[in-house]
């Protein structure tokens, strides 16, 4: 249950709320994964004040800020089609018009189509406050300075527990000059996908493929400097992606199929 | 904390806590707009703008909305005439709402509204896919979104300042053409906005009944009677009421499949402070009741407890708790310590009847109904031998064998299951609930409860759709034990994860069938076994699979001798499992038999290379023949012989054909193929289609009963009273616009109100397809006898001898030599002048047959043949259902009915774990279909004149339930050649039968 609201103007105020040990407090982005909380009782701090609600282009990279809402995502000129559709795809427009880029990465599991894209991406996030993480070779080391340090999608998703308690992510980064693909398989056209690829390629040749559909999140499969083999590996990555919605073997299969699609797009 | 929101333009300052989200804020503020759907926000009922924006106010706390604006649809508009204070009315969306039939349950038409706003706000020239996606955050169960789509883009066309002529605001008779003899009705270039699928057509196609000639109102598309509150979003459903002291309810729900309770200590949670009462199966009677709501007496075993000592599903009950606050409430759940003996489970109904299996109902005083035995854990079993079904089978050239099998899958209505219950001044126990069976409920609580039926009276508000699930005499006994307990008012509201893991559900069902077939195509012989999963508790076991083979069954008969002399076979054992109890659910049954009946014919057809609906036709149930079934088996009751008086299924074929192009499309495999290559590739993507003929039932015969009554007021206008339950379906509108046509008077002369089972006559409810053809000939029966009287009276002030030749039209009674009075001069007439008396009459109608209605569906699909993938792209239902009282509303139950049903096709099913434990809790893994995803629907009606009633209706509620999945699988067996026989058609299964078929 939440026991206190707050709504800090500073993000050093809001770091101080978050480092506190006792009560338990979580950031609040839109709030739509607030549900799916199941701790007794905990705080919250609202980050609609911060001023982490602005879309900027530097160079060939786009930096949202944390609050940014999936929708105003959505309605920028300066996505890609793909990345629109994935997006699309994560969530209905209400739930879009409240749902923030970093909650939704934040919250994301294994089905989520906004996560696999930017896991593609090889989005970068910037954290600040939080305890460094117990593995020394995922992220700078400077996690506490102001600016915060980059981490990438990739890590996040992995060590969320370690990262994440008493940090915010305040920026997310993607690249602009990279070609993206999103395919999935579904039920039906705006259900959860079955399983979904989304592959990104650099001008250097660099591709990174990207499964979904499967587990607590989006698997990178292959992460290389051509295309090359990008069927097979995804064939591996999901050769044991069954759970009751779908087996191992129809998944495997299919990331193969839809990264082939990808790369043909 | 105090905070400032700012709601329609003012601010007000609120007191709340951190916890609370904007919907709880908002709706204690009297916004009742603002509904609850679920807790993730996937419903959308929650919608507010925020800024201009849709918003689920569900999923954000108050605190988060300070700062911003918030609109809700209270500040959109109001009913222009407020006596002498006039407004500037409805908003034009709320108009185009109203006039489109976009409103049925109407829980989410304020969200609806909201969303549409907010678009036309910033885009006044939206496509048609620029509506479907700005509201495919409001989920819908009524609509299929047809309408709604339709209305956004009538409201943005009035919004631009575009005029309408009255004949086209509401379609009328000035639009019916002649074709090939028939009359028509088909307005396709009456509201043409964009060209999309759904904008250019108001009104289904409508081939017209001769006999309906004469009407004025029956036959109209009026607007519905309830509308103009539902656009408004004013409190009229359950939990809109507010009362003084009131407790919230919660229920701790069993964690086990199969367990006893050893021990239960609620000490802690009684101490909790906030705590009204808890109660555990130590503290209430032990009574034994079905909580299927059916007429008395009820045709299943007693083996329901309000609380028991053993635990029969995961979800089911172990302690009620009342508190001061839902969260204390939840809290104090919690604090109940429950020793289980955890005891073996039953999660297979295969499993249910083998020796040793786990028994589920072991209580002494459970209560056997017809063959039920519980120490088999058969809730019931169905023999039914028609003809002489092996010497059928020894006639056929063929016999085609298979089994099928079907999910339990949840109704979803958008409106959760919700009862307010309390003591009014006369000690007697109110019960507002969200029913479909308000005299069932009053009369299958009064013993639970240890009250007598006269001290409970049953309300029953407007209902947020229903579809069988809110058949079930379900959460009224919570509410009302805690107010016993108490002395106070309580709330009982489902979450959406209660809805899934502790209402009710369509049976699954693993059916076998055997068919005998000539070379020509003549079936001999046919043979139903369908296994039953009831769940822990058996109601109705027999009678949901009852029709199964009662409804499916009859429809293929055979041929030449076989047709005079069908032989038929339908077994059915129905047990008991530790999965959640099914229940009622649209369909009931049938939707189950013809999956596996129609997926068979198709079978049949293309084994003996013979066109798939020809030979169908050829085996089907024509006009002037007896009902199979008819003197086999009623639900239980003695079956009487019925002959089907109307059945247009050849000309439902013919117009859905044409509508889909049939002739074009089927067995061309130009067409099949005809995709685009992605990367220049050869594309696996292929087209196919599909057809399923149905049939359902009107009303059960000899039982269902209705009553009406009307009573003239002095101004002429008429309250009409009725216990039928409209539950979004529009019945009230039909129902007054039958008493309206008997009348003479306009509809909205016609004050309905339904139902209280204090004020209201006895009617078995919303159930069984019998309100129009049932209630509504009680309606008429009630409505001609009160024309009498008015004519009599207008004889008398007319100084005409003959009362019979009078006749009423247009508000007034008029002589045949054209002298008239109003009805308000015959009112004040009877009232007040001369002779006083209260014109007033009461009807009641049961019926001794029960039309069916038949209807031809047909789907087309893309599947990609390299991922098995499958989008349906059409579905077109043309449907024989009698006389269509009203075109709008009933194209809206089959448009609703269609996409229900493509759910069940396609995506939609329950299922649990090896514990028994409900993997699907919400909209996120149930996947119900949203504005933005929905295929093309065409509703083609194909009238007939049933003879049984006064305006020859039969049904329409429930068959758009029955053919679509067939088809859909059809189509798919059409496209890529293979036979998905389990349903829902999923991406895998096809894949793997792609795959199994490559292998030969």
């Amino acid at each position: 249950m939440i026991t206190a609201y707050h709504r800090p103007e500073s993000l050093e105020e809001a770091l101080r709320l978050l480092a506190r040990p006792v009560p338990e407090t979580i950031p609040l982005g839109g709030g739509t994964s607030l549900a799916r909380v199941k701790s007794d009782d905990f705080e919250v701090v609202d980050l609609q004040a911060l001023g982490l609600g602005q879309i900027t282009v530097r160079g060939n990279f786009l930096e949202m800020g944390a609050m940014v809402r999936l929708q105003t995502l959505v309605e920028s000129e300066a996505i890609s089609d793909a990345l629109r559709r994935a997006i699309r795809h994560e969530a209905p427009l209400n739930l879009r018009n409240m749902a923030t880029v970093a909650g939704t990465l934040v919250a994301a599991d294994g089905r989520s189509p906004f996560a696999a894209v930017m896991l593609a991406l090889d989005a970068q996030l910037t954290l600040v406050g939080g305890q460094p993480p117990a593995l020394s070779d995922v992220a700078e080391p400077a996690l506490n300075s102001a600016e915060g340090s980059a981490v990438s999608l990739g890590e996040l998703l992995l060590l969320r527990e370690d990262l994440l308690p008493g940090a915010l992510i305040t920026h997310i980064t993607i690249p602009l000059n990279v070609s993206l693909a999103y395919e999935y398989i579904a039920r039906t056209p705006a259900d959860l996908p079955i399983v979904c690829a989304a592959v990104a390629g650099w001008p250097s040749g660099r591709t990174r493929v990207v499964l979904g559909g499967y587990g607590a999140s989006p698997l990178l499969a292959m992460d290389g400097p051509t295309p090359d083999g990008a069927q097979i590996a995804a064939r591996d990555a999901y050769s044991e992606a069954g759970d009751e919605i779908a087996s191992a073997g129809y998944r495997s299969e299919m990331a193969a199929v839809l990264v082939r699609r990808c790369l043909e797009r | 904390m105090k905070i400032t929101l700012a709601i329609n333009g003012i601010e007000q300052s609120v007191e709340v806590a951190a916890r609370d989200n904007l919907l709880t804020v908002l709706r204690s503020l009297g916004y009742h707009s603002v509904k609850f759907g679920d807790e993730h926000g996937l419903t959308g009922a929650d919608t507010v703008l925020l800024d201009g924006r849709p918003v689920n106010a569900g999923v954000m706390l108050a605190a988060q909305a300070e700062g911003h604006k918030i609109a809700t649809a209270e500040a959109l508009g109001m009913h222009p005439d407020q006596g002498w204070k006039k407004t500037e009315g409805l908003h034009p969306l709320q108009k185009a709402f109203i006039e489109t039939g976009a409103i049925q349950c109407g829980y989410c038409t304020p969200a609806q509204i909201l969303a549409a706003k907010a678009l036309l706000n910033k885009n006044p020239h939206p496509s048609e896919a620029e509506v479907r996606a700005a509201i495919s955050g409001v989920l819908c169960r009524c609509t299929g979104y047809v309408k709604p789509v339709q209305a956004v883009l009538r409201g943005a066309a009035e919004m631009r300042g575009e005029t309408m002529d009255d004949g086209q605001r509401m379609m009328g008779e000035g639009q019916r053409t002649t074709d090939d003899g028939r009359q028509m009705t088909d307005d396709s270039d009456l509201w043409s906005v964009d060209g999309g699928q759904t904008a250019t057509r108001v009104l289904p196609k409508l081939v017209v009944a001769p006999e309906t000639s004469p009407y004025h109102t029956v036959g109209q598309p009026e607007p519905k009677v309830d509308a103009v509150k539902l656009a408004q979003g004013k409190p009229a459903f359950a939990a809109d009421l507010e009362m003084r002291g009131m407790l919230y309810a919660k229920v701790l729900h069993s964690p086990h499949a199969h367990a006893r309770i050893k021990r239960i200590d609620a000490r802690a949670a009684r101490a909790l402070p906030g705590v009204a009462a808890v109660l555990t199966y130590k503290d209430i009677p032990r009574v034994p009741y079905s909580t299927a709501g059916q007429s008395h007496p009820i045709p299943g075993p007693l083996d329901c407890f309000s609380l028991d000592d053993k635990v029969r599903f995961v979800g089911d009950r172990v302690a009620f708790v009342a508190a001061e606050t839902p969260e204390i409430a939840e809290k104090a759940l919690g604090l109940i310590e429950v020793e289980y003996e955890v005891l073996p489970a039953v999660l297979d109904m295969r499993e249910a009847m083998k020796p040793g299996a786990p028994v589920i109902h072991d209580e002494p005083d459970y209560v056997n109904f017809a063959d039920s035995d519980p120490s088999r854990n058969l809730a019931a079993e169905i023999r039914i031998d028609i003809g002489d079904v092996e010497k059928g089978f020894a006639e056929a050239d063929h016999i085609f064998e298979a089994e099928y099998e079907v999910p339990k899958v949840q109704q979803a209505h958008i409106e959760p299951h919700v009862v307010v219950t309390y003591w009014d001044e006369d000690d007697r126990l109110v019960i507002r609930t969200s029913t479909q069976v308000p005299f069932h409920v009053r009369r299958m609580m009064a013993p639970v409860l240890g009250l007598p039926v006269k001290r409970i009276r049953v309300i029953k508000p407007r209902i947020g759709g229903g579809f069988g699930g809110k058949q079930e005499v379900l959460i009224e006994d919570v509410a009302a034990h805690l107010t016993i307990a108490t002395g106070r008012p309580v709330i009982y509201e489902y979450t959406r994860e209660e809805e899934f893991i502790a209402a009710r559900s369509r049976h699954p069902m693993r059916i076998r069938m055997k068919t005998g077939v000539k070379v020509d195509g003549t079936i001999t012989a046919n043979e139903m076994y369908a296994l039953s999963d009831t769940g822990a508790n058996g109601a109705h076991a027999l009678t949901v699979t009852g029709n199964t083979g009662h409804k499916a069954m009859a429809l293929y008969v055979g041929d030449g001798q076989y047709r005079q002399s069908p032989n038929i076979r339908f077994y059915a054992d129905i047990v008991y499992t530790n999965h959640p109890p099914s229940g009622a659910y649209r369909g009931y049954g049938v939707p189950q038999g013809f999956w596996a009946v129609e997926r068979h014919m198709e079978k049949i057809a293309r084994a003996l290379n013979l066109d798939p609906i020809e030979f169908r036709l050829k085996n089907a149930l024509r006009a002037g023949e007896l009902h199979p079934f008819s003197t086999a088996w009623s639900e239980g009751r003695e079956p009487r012989p019925e002959t089907i008086e109307t059945n247009a299924l050849e000309e439902c074929v013919r117009q859905g054909k044409a509508a889909m192009g049939w002739d074009q499309k089927f067995g061309n495999e130009a067409w099949r193929a005809a995709q685009t290559a992605v990367g220049g590739r050869q594309s696996a993507v292929r087209k196919g289609i599909g057809v399923a003929l149905v049939m359902q039932g009107t009303a059960i015969p000899y039982l269902d009963m209705g009553g009406a009554s009307i009573k003239m007021n002095d101004d002429g206008s008429f309250n009409l009273l009725i216990g039928a339950t409209d539950l979004g379906t529009g019945s009230d509108t039909v129902l007054a616009q039958m008493a309206a046509e008997v009348l003479g008077v306009p509809v909205e002369d016609i004050i309905v109100y339904s139902s209280d089972t204090d004020f209201t006559p006895f009617d078995v409810g919303a159930y069984a397809s019998s309100t129009t053809y049932v209630s509504g000939a009680a309606v008429v029966r009630a409505a001609e006898l009160v024309a009498e009287r008015i004519k009599k009276r207008a004889a008398k002030m007319l100084d005409q001898s003959d009362y019979q030749t009078i006749r009423l039209s247009g508000r007034r009674a008029i002589a045949p030599d054209g002298r008239a009075v109003t009805l308000q001069e015959i009112a004040l007439h009877s009232l007040h002048m001369e002779d006083q008396e209260q014109i007033m009459a009461v009807g009641s109608y049961y019926s001794p047959v029960a039309p069916p209605p038949f209807a031809a569906q047909f789907a087309e699909v893309t599947v990609d043949a390299e991922t098995g993938q499958v989008t349906v792209d059409k579905l077109v239902m043309a449907v024989d259902s009698g006389v269509i009282v009203n075109p709008i509303t009933a194209s809206g139950q089959i448009e609703g009915g269609m996409t229900q049903a493509l759910g069940y096709a396609v995506c939609e099913e329950m299922t649990f774990d090896e514990q028994g434990r409900a993997r699907e809790r919400d909209f996120h893994r149930y996947h119900i279909f949203r504005a933005d995803e929905m295929p093309e629907l065409e509703t083609i009606f194909v009238e007939t004149f049933e003879p049984s009633h006064p305006f020859g209706v039969k049904a329409v509620a429930e068959i758009p339930m029955d053919g679509v999945a067939p088809a859909v699988a059809n189509a798919v067996r059409d496209a890529v050649g293979v036979d998905i026989d389990d349903n829902p058609v999923t991406p895998e299964k096809i894949w793997r039968a792609l795959r199994q078929l490559e292998r030969g």
